[in-house]
């Protein structure tokens, strides 16, 4: 394919068009390689290795309406010191909070290397006019937001309008500048594994920083396929436009195995370079916890409570 | 750059109990053969001896023979329900043990312990489920009057598959009601011996399952037996051919399941990911010791850079390594011997004016090993392009319309199999039809099931293994 | 006194030819002599040419095609059976036999013309593989397949001898001895029938002589032996045939589905389901 660069990272409309003309997958093969990534035997030092990876990927969230400062403010310390018995823990990457508590995250987190995150663009549906996307999002960056998650518009994708839902997502980074955008793809409403590498592709184009598997907020929310298929994408518009976009997975990763079989996917399939909180992200609630339990079950050989770590 | 290397994690071989000798299987025990000749069986990662086996010379093969006929006489009075008791016996005893024999499999063979797990054990005893479920059938498995087996046949297996050749063999001859006299690769005799204990271990009426382990010369002296019906050989196709000739005199049944040099055509509208994986695993299972590997990537031209860029670097993710070791995806080549004939063709390929692509790996100090290795600019009239280098070697030859990725892929002696890789329905139909090949698998690669038929075209042999055809291997129909 | 009623020529690719080499051999019928070709290697050479020819146009048929033109053959062969009958008469058989034969032969034309576009549903099938995959095992036919007809007169026996392998879409080349005066006449039906030139082929001569060339020539994909041979004939083939993994089917059946199976290759497809 012969593209022209629009800039560091986005390509034109009708340079997406090609890219996105005659995608195919096969969903038997695509299981199949995903399920063999799965078996990799992960053991002693590459395993406490991977614990760490996995606590400094993690964006600690919650997005409820019940959230408020005083949840933030335990979610923040638990962020920047997750076991305090043991310190050589490392930070998480990033809280993710709704744009109303961005200012006190942003407050409880000043004095650490820990990111704020907040969704925006009308989170989780996205069903609004872009006005108030933008209007929401820009609320988030004035608060302080080093990042942004937003949802790409499944109205306009299952109706077929993919200009109208890379238009938005090319609107909404102009908004964001320099502050990271994360999109959010929903995969399982997407459903197909196509339609996760179209949207996959057609939000790299539009700009994303970083594309990312679910909102958390349905059943089905990331899977290790979905994260397969993402990494191709991340790959394939590597190859074509040499930029390095990151992949945030998110909904339902909850115990440590299953985050790692997620960073066996991104090691292999994208390479050790995808291993920083710079390429690679879980949005998670608990996961941490069971991360810490593993990581003091190494160190000291007997399985833990949950009581030893803090709530977040 | 920080890389994230994964930490061995080796499966246990303690669970596995290897003598320091073996003798043959006959009459339902162990014993000492006439032979006195043995040969050391190696693990071929490390070259370390493991046992030695018995040489069986010609003597032997008499004694299987009178075995045979005793067995035979116990088996051919059982009911096909009785038989079935007995294969589906086999296959859970191979289930619950299916560990152990894994682990042997990986320590005798050299193939990763991954693939001897997940593949080759369930496998096996699926095929003794499958086929123990056909022994009460058969008078209703084809339209056909007359089926009766052939009596005592012989089985010569290789050593790629070792346990899985001896399923694909073992399993449809007992269930067809004929005895069997099985001579396993030189190579790969343990998961063999251990077989046999099983049928110890069953019941197995004595005679039914004969093993005389050896080399070329007790599988001459097996193929040469008079009182031997049927013939059943998986190998090369220079030895098939021999088979062949030296059996021309009797009238006696024959299967071969010979050598291949498969076509995996990609066109350019295939899912190029997920055929890239196919490609990888076409080539690259089992080491590339497979008779059915896509060794040859026939590729539509105007794909050809974007592709080789994708393979590559998914090349340079496999794992070559400790077979025993759960993350490694390439185990060891079987032999040396092997091995000198992979690094010969490869160098031929190299002469001939291939580019070569080989990944970036450590290899063990000890044993054979080989790095997996891709030609592209290779012409069809290289060796590495027509010759069965059996090893983990692909060589990539371009089209540039259907018709020609036909041409190219049935331009060979052999016919076992074939991949095509389109997201085009008719297209596929349109090639699968065109194709000289017993086995094509269409968007996937490799795959095998008991149910299944499997065999060749061509030079590749005749008759097929699995499925309701491959009873007709073990039967005879009758005018 | 015998009189020579006519000189037979062989039957390749849709001509009538002498053999090249120009040498023929005599029939002694009752009434008659007939001069009927000595086949040559080099006419061996050329009937595999034009049944290599006639395997693609009869493979382009379609299975309800086939059926149709073995049908229309049996018309033929059924307009035609008095002189069918004649020869079997001269060849020594009474009235009543020879007419039994005919009958025979008809019949088993019907059958396998029936049989044309149902061989491949009563061989193949559907396998049920452990996964998420669609498996067919569906049937083809080999290729050229050499045919040696038996030693008896008997027009059923030299049709059962060609139907089988032909039935699946083998093209054949059907080789008869001292019997050939029947399978040269069954020529002209096979030429005013709709079978493609090059389809069946009819050779007449004396085996040994071939049996060589025969079981060495590459481009023949099967030999059914269905005379008697001797056990040094039936090593000589077995020996050749190993060069190329020829396939050697000696005294196959001759009827029922088994009587195709020797003549088919299976061919199994996968193709997995997803969405």
């Amino acid at each position: 394919m012969s593209l022209t660069k629009e800039s560091k990272n986005t390509l034109s409309w009708s340079n997406t068009v090609e890219l996105i003309d005659n995608l195919r997958v096969d969903e038997v093969g695509l299981k199949e390689r995903v399920a063999s990534l799965a078996t990799r035997s992960i053991k002693k030092d590459s395993k406490l290795q991977a614990l760490n990876y996995i606590v400094t990927m993690c964006d600690l969230t919650t997005l409820e309406g019940e959230d408020t400062e005083g949840k933030i403010g335990q979610m923040a310390a638990k962020a920047i010191r997750p076991d305090p018995s043991n310190s050589e823990v490392p930070s998480v990457a990033a809280v993710c909070v709704y744009p109303a508590l961005v200012a006190k995250a942003k407050e409880m987190t000043r004095n650490s290397n820990v990111k704020v995150a907040s969704v925006s663009s009308y989170f989780p549906s996205g069903q609004a006019p872009l006005e108030s996307k933008i209007f929401d999002t820009q609320f988030a960056i004035d608060q302080g937001a080093d990042e942004i998650d937003i949802v790409i518009n499944r109205k306009a994708f299952f109706e077929g309008d993919y200009r109208k839902m890379y238009d938005e997502i090319v609107a909404l980074k102009e908004v964001c500048k320099s502050v990271h955008l994360k999109t959010i793809l929903e995969v399982g409403e997407l459903k197909t594994y196509e339609n996760i590498k179209k949207a996959s592709l057609i939000s790299l184009a539009a700009g994303s920083d970083f594309i990312k598997t679910s909102t958390g907020k349905i059943s089905n929310g990331s899977s290790r396929e979905a994260c397969y298929l993402m990494a191709k994408a991340v790959w394939d518009y590597k190859m074509v436009t040499g930029f390095k976009a990151g992949i945030k997975v998110a909904g339902g990763i909850r115990d440590s195995k299953d985050a790692i079989r997620y960073l066996v996917i991104v090691n292999e399939e994208l390479g050790p370079e995808w291993l920083s909180p710079d390429y690679f992200r879980f949005g998670a609630s608990s996961l941490v916890d069971d991360v810490l339990k593993q990581i003091k079950k190494l160190k000291t050989n007997a399985y833990q409570s949950s009581y030893y770590f803090p709530r977040g | 750059m920080k890389t994230w290397d994964y930490a061995e994690s080796i499966e246990s071989s303690a669970i596995v109990n290897i003598e320091k000798k073996y003798g043959i299987f006959l009459d339902g025990e162990f014993q000492t053969a006439n032979s006195k000749k043995f040969l050391k069986t190696i693990s071929p990662s490390t070259e370390e001896v493991l046992s030695s086996i018995t040489v069986g010379n010609k003597n032997d093969i008499d004694s299987a023979v009178d075995s045979a006929k005793n067995g035979l006489k116990i088996w051919s009075k059982l009911t096909g329900t009785e038989r079935a008791k007995y294969l589906f016996k086999l296959a859970r005893l191979i289930q619950e043990r299916s560990r152990e024999f894994a682990v042997l499999e990986s320590l005798d063979g050299g193939k990763p312990i991954k693939e001897s797990r997940d593949f080759d054990l369930p496998q096996v005893a699926a095929n003794f489920f499958y086929f123990a479920g056909w022994a009460d059938k058969l008078d209703i498995s084809w339209n056909t009057k007359g089926l009766k087996p052939y009596g005592i046949v012989g089985q010569i297996i290789p050593w790629n598959f070792p346990l899985l050749m001896l399923s694909w063999k073992v399993a449809p001859a007992l269930a067809t009601g004929n005895v069997v006299i099985l001579k396993p690769a030189e190579s790969t005799p343990l998961t063999a011996l251990l077989f046999a204990e099983l049928c110890q271990e069953v019941g197995l009426p004595p005679g039914v399952f004969n093993l005389v382990t050896g080399d070329g010369t007790t599988g001459a002296a097996l193929v040469q037996h008079p009182d031997i019906s049927k013939i059943a050989f998986t190998g090369s196709t220079a030895v098939g051919k021999y088979i062949q000739n030296e059996t021309a005199g009797r009238d006696i049944g024959l299967t071969l399941e010979l050598g291949g040099k498969a076509a995996n055509i990609v066109y350019n509208d295939a899912a190029i990911d997920q055929a890239v994986e196919g490609v990888v695993n076409g080539i690259f299972f089992n080491q590339g010791h497979v008779c059915c590997a896509g060794s040859r990537l026939v590729l539509q031209e105007d794909i050809h850079d974007e592709f080789v860029s994708k393979l590559e670097k998914r090349m340079q993710s496999l794992r070559v390594g400790n077979p025993l070791d759960k993350n490694t995806d390439i185990g060891a080549i079987n032999s040396k011997e092997q091995l000198d004939k992979i690094s010969f063709l490869v160098n031929e390929g190299v002469s001939e004016g291939g580019t070569i692509f080989q990944t970036e790996c450590e290899l063990p100090a000890n044993g054979f090993w080989f790095r997996p290795t891709l030609f592209t600019n290779a012409q069809p009239s290289y060796k590495i392009a027509r010759e069965e280098i059996f090893g983990p070697v692909l060589t990539t030859l371009t089209f540039r319309t259907p018709e020609e990725a036909i041409d190219i892929a049935n331009n060979t002696e052999y016919g076992l199999s074939a991949g095509i890789w389109t997201e085009k329905g008719s297209k596929i139909l349109w090639t699968a039809d065109r194709l000289q090949a017993g086995v094509i698998w269409a968007n996937t690669f490799n795959k095998f099931d008991p149910s299944s038929p499997f065999g060749g075209y061509k030079e590749s042999g005749f008759g097929r293994e699995g499925g309701r055809h491959g009873l007709l291997s073990y039967l005879k129909v009758q005018s | 006194m015998n009189e020579i009623k006519k000189t037979y020529k062989n039957y390749v690719g849709g001509k009538y030819v002498r053999s090249e080499s120009g040498k023929t051999f005599r029939i002694e019928l009752k009434n008659q002599f007939y001069e009927v070709p000595l086949t040559s290697r080099k006419d061996v050479r050329d009937a595999v040419v034009a049944a290599k020819k006639g395997y693609t146009e009869w493979q382009k048929l379609t299975p309800y095609n086939k059926t149709q033109v073995l049908y229309r053959l049996s018309e033929m062969v059924e307009g035609n059976s008095e002189t069918y009958q004649q020869i079997l008469q001269e060849s020594g058989l009474t009235k009543s036999k020879a007419n039994q034969d005919i009958k025979n032969a008809i019949d088993s034309l019907i059958w396998y013309a029936g049989m044309a576009d149902k061989w491949e549903q009563m061989t193949g099938n559907l396998n049920p593989v452990a996964g998420d995959y669609f498996n067919i095992s569906h049937q083809e036919s080999l290729g050229v397949v050499f045919t040696l007809n038996t030693e008896e007169n008997s027009f059923n026996q030299l049709l059962l001898s060609i139907l089988p392998s032909l039935t699946t879409g083998c093209s054949v080349i059907s080789f008869s001895g001292d019997n050939s005066i029947l399978a040269l006449k069954l020529a002209e039906d096979i030429n005013n029938s709709d079978l493609p030139s090059g389809a069946l082929n009819i050779l007449s001569g004396n085996f040994s002589q071939i049996i060589d060339d025969v079981s060495n020539h590459v481009e023949i994909n099967a030999m059914a032996i269905y005379k008697d041979l001797t056990s040094s004939d039936k090593k000589i083939i077995r020996e050749n045939a190993s060069k190329s993994l020829k396939r050697i089917v000696i005294k196959p059946p001759t009827s029922g589905l088994e009587s195709l199976l020797p003549f088919i290759e299976t061919k199994t497809v996968w193709h997995p389901k997803g969405r």
